[in-house]
């Protein structure tokens, strides 16, 4: 140190002081009270033809401070506000949103994207680029579909999550009742040679109870563009078709007994298994899942190999059945391949599919589908037989 | 000889890795998938191929000539006016390159994290701090690196495997449905990657274990493989065909991170991985352009000459390109002319040259 104080280094050692200054920060310093946290994004086209962005900003006032402890309703402050822009580009219309609001707005933290029917049906890839250009906002966010505008699902207030819908949104999807897909997900669907994809519908729903949220169905989008939408219970079908299904449950009647049995799918792959025969394209479908059974109406006994191998055989039957009424709407009906079809016949049979790839849209419906599934049941459950019923009355057979 | 630092052959490996993977971390899968699709994780290894022609270019040419480096041997070889122009070209092409390097640094920071900084700021800090790493010589560079590579290493673990639970292993296939040809394109510019380690040319003769230089280089070459290999297989994996559309793949692999909820937003994670990479990458290639033109020149020290290089470098950075269109389209095309020439084309001229002058030797030379 001495060395520094020595006369021919006196003007080292002001450099030297002076160089923290230029340390302590730069011209990105942002403090987090100038910003406004964006945690949905919803995508609709007005009328002329604009794009109209909604964010969803967390209110700093309802969360964080002294009343989070107490719960965010008390302050009385909106735990969100929802702001729109209009726009030519989302960049555009979130430029707009920008002069009306007092922070800078901030994506980093955005969770979901919603994208309302009117932008659905004009196509989608061109606007999913800002998500992946733009160096702030994140691939992980779950992409929405919303069948009215998507600014009233912003809008909603649910019970959870402090109220934020977007954080209910998402957790939604990770809960992968339907289908789950990320900004990633989507780009690289979209960028496939068909082009066709499918999104999770959300929808509000508002009761007396309160205001809330679910994910109830799919739309499929063909070549970008929305063709159809399909039910909850066909989106289980889909979810079985392309191996995303992961907390389901069965429930059947069996043929000789009153009531029904409920199972929990534990586990579940599916796998694709393409062929081509003497020109002839055919996938092959199957399904191993091991299910537990949950409960039990009937006065069968869940210990019996036989009931169970029975059972099985039964359950294969209703999982193919809800596999066909996919097909049977989207393969045949909407002609778009959102089960990752075209994938799996370019993987196998590259060269193959080089000169099919043009008429894969005339080939994909013709496509016959085999579906093998393999149910096993594993565990009875916490009892064996029937509950409630005398032991020499239940069913052994 | 300038340089009175003497480093182990550990330290060379250590000085070597970054050299080659700093810049190939972020953008290979974008450079090799743009050709190799989802055959990119093969090219690297082709590519490494060139890193072992690279080192046992620069070690044969160190066997004929162990207390020297490429500007002194090529006087040797070549003769004195011919020698020194190719040691002109060689320095102006390292100084070009690492001009080059210091711009994608300065290009990945403001690009993605702090876009109101101006460009320049970002190069000159970056310039002066490795100023002050290379007057120090040898040995400084290679403790300091010392330091940072092994908090490289973890942090890259780290990023790899936080990312496996969002790995589809279904994105690799077909393998070589075109058979290796496709792989082979993809490893075009990466290969020229691995000729930079052919500036082991400028760090062999500070080994103070000679014996064990070749061996390291060797080590090290596979270990950029390997590292290489596992950056392009798991963005692959992450994002199948779209891999090659992004700038910085890997960028935003990690941003994808997100384990139960809270172990996300890691990309500062990747931001200290460059910083440390190209830290170290920068150094190298400026110790190099420093040490060469003293020698070049016949200096007795090189340190009153490291400041005006670091000017003369962040010009070159802030002149070689306009943008980042630029400056990609020139590393993916007339660069790799440019490096092939200086890296590969004229060490393997000087080998031949000196081996025929080993081997008859001129009456003169007593």
């Amino acid at each position: 140190m001495k060395r520094l104080f020595k006369p021919e280094k006196r003007l080292l050692t002001i450099v030297l002081c002076c160089i923290p200054i230029f340390l302590s920060g730069c011209w990105d310093r942002t403090e987090v009270n100038d910003l406004a946290i964006i945690a949905g994004v919803g995508l609709d086209r007005t009328d002329n033809g604009k794009i109209e962005l909604s964010v969803q900003i967390t209110n700093p006032k309802a969360i964080g401070g002294p009343g989070m402890s107490s719960g965010s309703g008390q302050s009385g402050q909106q735990p969100v506000i929802v702001k729109t822009g209009t726009g030519k580009t989302i960049y555009d219309a979130r430029s707009k949103l920008q002069e009306k609001t007092s922070r800078q707005l901030f994506e980093g933290h955005n969770r979901v994207i919603i994208i309302g029917k009117s932008l659905a049906e004009t196509g989608i890839r061109k606007h999913i680029d800002f998500f992946a250009r733009f160096p702030i906002p994140r691939l992980r966010a779950n992409v929405f579909f919303t069948d009215g505008k998507a600014t009233d699902i912003l809008k909603v207030i649910p019970s959870f999550e402090n109220g934020e819908s977007a954080e209910a949104a998402r957790e939604l999807a990770e809960l992968k009742i339907g289908m789950n897909v990320t900004t990633k997900d989507l780009l690289q669907q979209l960028a496939s040679s068909s082009g066709d994809t499918a999104l999770p519908k959300i929808t509000a729903s508002k009761s007396k109870l309160g205001e809330g949220l679910k994910v109830n169905g799919t739309a499929i989008f063909k070549n970008n563009k929305l063709t159809g939408q399909i039910d909850d219970k066909v989106t289980r079908g889909l979810l079985w078709l392309t191996d995303a299904i992961e907390t389901a449950s069965v429930t059947i009647q069996p043929k000789d007994a009153e009531g029904y049995i409920s199972f929990k799918i534990l586990r579940s792959s599916t796998e694709l298994i393409p062929t081509i025969k003497n020109g002839k394209w055919k996938m092959i479908v199957r399904i191993t899942t091991e299910d537990d059974v949950t409960e039990n109406e009937t006065k069968l006994d869940m210990m019996d190999p036989k009931i169970v191998e029975k059972l099985e055989k039964q359950m294969e039957k209703s999982i193919d059945k809800r596999i066909q009424l996919v097909l049977d709407e989207v393969q045949t009906g909407m002609e778009a391949d959102v089960f990752g079809f075209g994938e799996a016949f370019e993987r196998t049979y590259p060269q193959k599919w080089k000169q099919q790839e043009d008429q894969w849209d005339k080939k994909f419906p013709e496509i016959e589908v085999v579906i093998k599934s393999d149910v096993k049941i594993r565990r009875p459950g916490r009892s064996g037989g029937p509950q409630g019923v005398p032991q020499e009355k239940e069913k052994k057979k | 000889m300038i340089e009175k630092g003497k480093i182990s052959g550990l330290q060379m490996a250590i000085l070597l890795y970054p050299t080659v993977v700093a810049t190939a971390l972020l953008i290979l899968p974008a450079t090799t998938g743009q050709f190799a699709k989802q055959d990119m994780w093969l090219s690297p290894i082709w590519a490494s191929l060139f890193g072992y022609l690279a080192v046992m270019i620069a070690y044969r040419l160190h066997h004929y000539f162990p207390q020297e480096t490429f500007v002194q041997y090529s006087e040797k070889i070549v003769g004195k006016f011919p020698g020194k122009l190719l040691g002109f070209g060689f320095l102006f092409f390292i100084l070009h390159t690492n001009g080059m390097v210091l711009r994608d640094y300065g290009e990945f920071v403001t690009g993605n994290f702090l876009k109101q900084t101006p460009l320049i700021v970002m190069i000159m800090s970056m310039a002066f701090v490795c100023a002050l790493a290379v007057r120090g010589g040898l040995e400084v560079i290679a403790r300091s690196s010392q330091i940072f590579l092994p908090v490289f290493i973890v942090l890259f673990f780290l990023i790899i495997l936080l990312l496996i639970p969002a790995l589809n292993p279904k994105n690799m296939f077909p393998v070589m449905d075109e058979g290796i040809t496709r792989s082979i394109r993809g490893a075009f510019v990466p290969s020229l990657w691995f000729s930079e380690l052919f500036l082991i040319s400028f760090l062999l003769p500070y080994l103070h274990e000679k014996e064990k230089g070749l061996k390291w280089a060797v080590v090290t070459t596979a270990f950029i493989m390997i590292t290489l290999v596992t950056t392009n297989l798991f963005t692959l994996l992450l994002f199948g065909d779209i891999a090659s559309s992004f700038t910085y793949p890997v960028m935003d692999a990690a941003r994808y991170i997100s384990i139960a909820d809270f172990m996300q937003h890691v990309e500062a994670i990747v931001m200290a991985i460059w910083v440390t990479g190209m830290f170290i990458k920068i150094c190298i290639f400026y110790y190099v352009v420093v040490i060469g033109t003293a020698q070049w020149l016949r200096l007795s020290d090189y340190r009153p000459i490291v400041f005006p290089i670091g000017f003369v470098l962040v010009s070159v950075s802030m002149w070689s390109a306009s943008n980042l269109q630029e400056l990609t389209h020139f590393t993916r095309t007339s660069w790799t002319f440019y490096a092939g020439l200086f890296l590969i084309v004229i060490p393997i001229v000087l080998l031949l040259i000196a081996k025929v002058r080993h081997k008859f030797p001129k009456k003169q030379s007593h």
